[in-house]
């Protein structure tokens, strides 16, 4: 998987290395379905890096070192890391680990089983692929101002509306395009929606009103999913913020730079990780960065089911 | 005796065998051998299932070939998929055909005022369980949709696998109202668009997209049961259709179980187009 060539907005603060364009692997341990299963993460050239805490949020392009930036790029043109978790259409509730070493994506595991997500008629399984944007955090101690709720203590989560189904591990680029206010089972759970920059009409999309008007119902069935996705499992429906309006983009943004900032203070220990695992490899002033050895460790320690070893590359 | 149906993967098609006590399993037809009751008394019918819920591949029982056995459609020198019309993935119900029957081209249905498309009768199953390509199951009648199809009569039978849990509380059209809300409205919908996509208009119904209850969907597969009779028994001209089989012994189209073995042991592995399936979403204005 390549990101696009585009310039970083200045104005974006960013306390991330600045690199080049990064290719990502996933390697995988164990059988999906299975409470073993594990999405382990590694750059290109073979190292082990944490899908939370060290793919850059703000997706980059090659710096042409001979021509200095000019200007900020505007907002319309930053594009966001996004970590798929669940493809569209189906049910299997993968999710980056957020208390295990290194991060990998696993599959929910409640009550001693694994955790599918019910249909939601006339839905099957999710409506688009799902993730979250690296280096994010819904701080629980922290309070959102118009709904009174602490977060939930995991990345931001993420809704590409783009036509192409991903996998669980595919690191893909998006625009954000608005975003919901749910708050799940009392704790903020904001969901950005955006589109895979890849997906045709990406560039014709640059607002919330442009994905009512070019995809009709799509906005409408999102939040009546997130309002009932765990009816089915015994759960109270979930209650929004703003009245289950979604918010623009410019909002969107700012949420995200907020999230960006809690995770920040996470790693760098200025807030208590409650159970977070902040090993990362590239996060330089954080007292949790530790070597390339440290985590090919992590990885050969985890005891694989018939250690079957199977890599992808995006 | 008890009948027992295993669909077989042979290259590219879905063969149905019967095994019968004792006996190596026979090639059958889905279309002429399955027997359309189940329990006759009851009303109880069989059904083959071509398209499990959820799935994309417009998968037929190829009323043409010998044996008919299930293959997926092609158009355009593509295999078919259907697409996803937002909110849909797939067909929401497991599709498929009741076996002898047969939709007269010849003959003009009175209330669609079109002749029928050439086919066994399509059914809908709104049980739970997602059924397999080419897995026979019992079904109860519940209510039809008169859907007209590009031009030809093509009903809908509604239908609930009577070894659904709750099989048991569907026993007409209005409990399928009750007790699935939306469920209806839901497969009017996807009957009247799914095309579009595709670049067709979208489709009619007689009655308004009204659903005709459960005593007139069984007069309606009863009468595509007669039609089927006169077609196996060379009564009907069968144009392209073919009536080989090994079951309906009066009809002069019966065969050995050694014609049938022949027939598929000799399907050749012709050159199917394989296209990447893609999981498009449509979005319709």
């Amino acid at each position: 998987f390549c990101s696009s060539v585009r310039q970083t907005a200045a104005a974006v603060p960013h306390s991330y290395y600045p690199r080049k364009t990064m290719h990502y692997q996933t390697e995988q341990r164990g059988h999906p379905n299975s409470p073993d299963y594990r999405i382990y993460f590694k750059t290109s050239d073979g190292k082990y890096i944490s899908p939370f805490h060290d793919i850059p949020l703000i997706a980059e392009s090659e710096q042409n070192d001979d021509v200095p930036a000019k200007k900020p790029k505007s907002e319309n043109k930053v594009l966001y890391n996004m970590v798929v978790e669940v493809p569209r259409w189906s049910n299997a509730k993968m999710e980056i680990a957020t208390k295990e070493p290194l991060n990998p994506i696993k599959q929910d595991v409640k009550k001693g089983k694994l955790r599918y997500v019910a249909n939601i008629f006339p839905h099957k399984g999710y409506i688009w692929n799902y993730g979250a944007l690296p280096q994010t955090w819904e701080d629980p101690s922290h309070k959102d101002k118009e709904t009174d709720c602490c977060g939930d203590n995991d990345p931001i989560d993420v809704c590409d509306i783009g036509t192409q189904v991903c996998s669980p591990g595919q690191v893909i680029q998006v625009k954000v395009l608005g975003i919901l206010a749910m708050i799940d089972e009392g704790e903020m759970d904001w969901k950005v929606i955006a589109i895979n920059a890849n997906d045709e009409d990406a560039e014709k999309l640059n607002c919330i009103e442009d994905v009512r008007k070019s995809r009709p119902g799509h906005l409408e069935a999102t939040v009546e999913w997130f309002r009932k996705y765990k009816v089915p499992d015994g759960k109270p429906e979930n209650q929004f913020g703003f009245n289950g309006e979604f918010k623009d983009k410019d909002f969107a943004v700012e949420i995200i730079k907020s999230t960006h900032e809690h995770w920040r203070a996470l790693v760098q220990k200025q807030t208590n990780a409650g159970g977070i695992e902040c090993k990362n490899m590239s996060c330089c002033n954080s007292p949790f960065q530790f070597s390339a050895d440290e985590a090919r460790a992590v990885v050969q320690s985890v005891r694989a089911s018939k250690n079957r070893l199977r890599q992808q590359q995006w | 005796i008890p009948l027992c149906f295993v669909s077989h993967r042979y290259k590219r098609y879905i063969f149905i065998a019967h095994f019968i006590e004792n006996a190596d399993g026979k090639y059958i037809s889905p279309f002429h051998d399955v027997p359309i009751y189940a329990n006759e008394a009851d009303n109880i019918f069989h059904a083959i299932v071509e398209v499990p819920r959820w799935t994309n591949a417009k998968m037929e029982i190829a009323t043409k070939d010998p044996l008919n056995p299930l293959k997926q459609d092609v158009k355009k020198g593509n295999l078919r998929y259907v697409a996803n019309v937002f909110p849909h993935k797939g067909y929401i119900w497991n599709y498929g055909a009741i076996p002898q029957t047969w939709e007269d081209p010849g003959h003009k249905d009175s209330d669609t005022g079109c002749c029928g498309d050439n086919d066994p009768i399509d059914i809908c199953d709104i049980g739970n369980k997602v059924c397999s390509r080419g897995e026979v199951i019992k079904v109860k009648v519940l209510g039809t949709l008169a859907l007209i199809d590009e031009g030809e009569t093509d009903w809908k039978v509604i239908v609930i696998n009577t070894e659904d849990p709750e099989a048991g509380d569907f026993n007409n059209i209005d409990d399928v109202k009750r007790l699935k809300p939306g469920y209806l409205e839901a497969t009017v919908d996807w009957f009247r668009r799914y095309k579009v996509p595709d670049g067709k208009p979208e489709n009619q119904f007689a009655f308004n997209g009204d659903f005709k209850d459960r005593d007139f969907a069984i007069q309606t597969v009863k009468s595509t049961h007669e039609f089927w009779k006169a077609l196996i028994s060379k009564k009907s001209n069968a144009g392209e259709l073919n009536c080989m089989n090994t079951s309906v012994s009066d009809s002069p189209f019966c065969c050995s179980a050694a014609d049938a073995e022949a027939v598929v042991k000799s399907v050749s592995s012709s050159n199917f187009p394989m296209s990447q399936l893609k999981e498009l979403l449509s979005f319709l204005p």
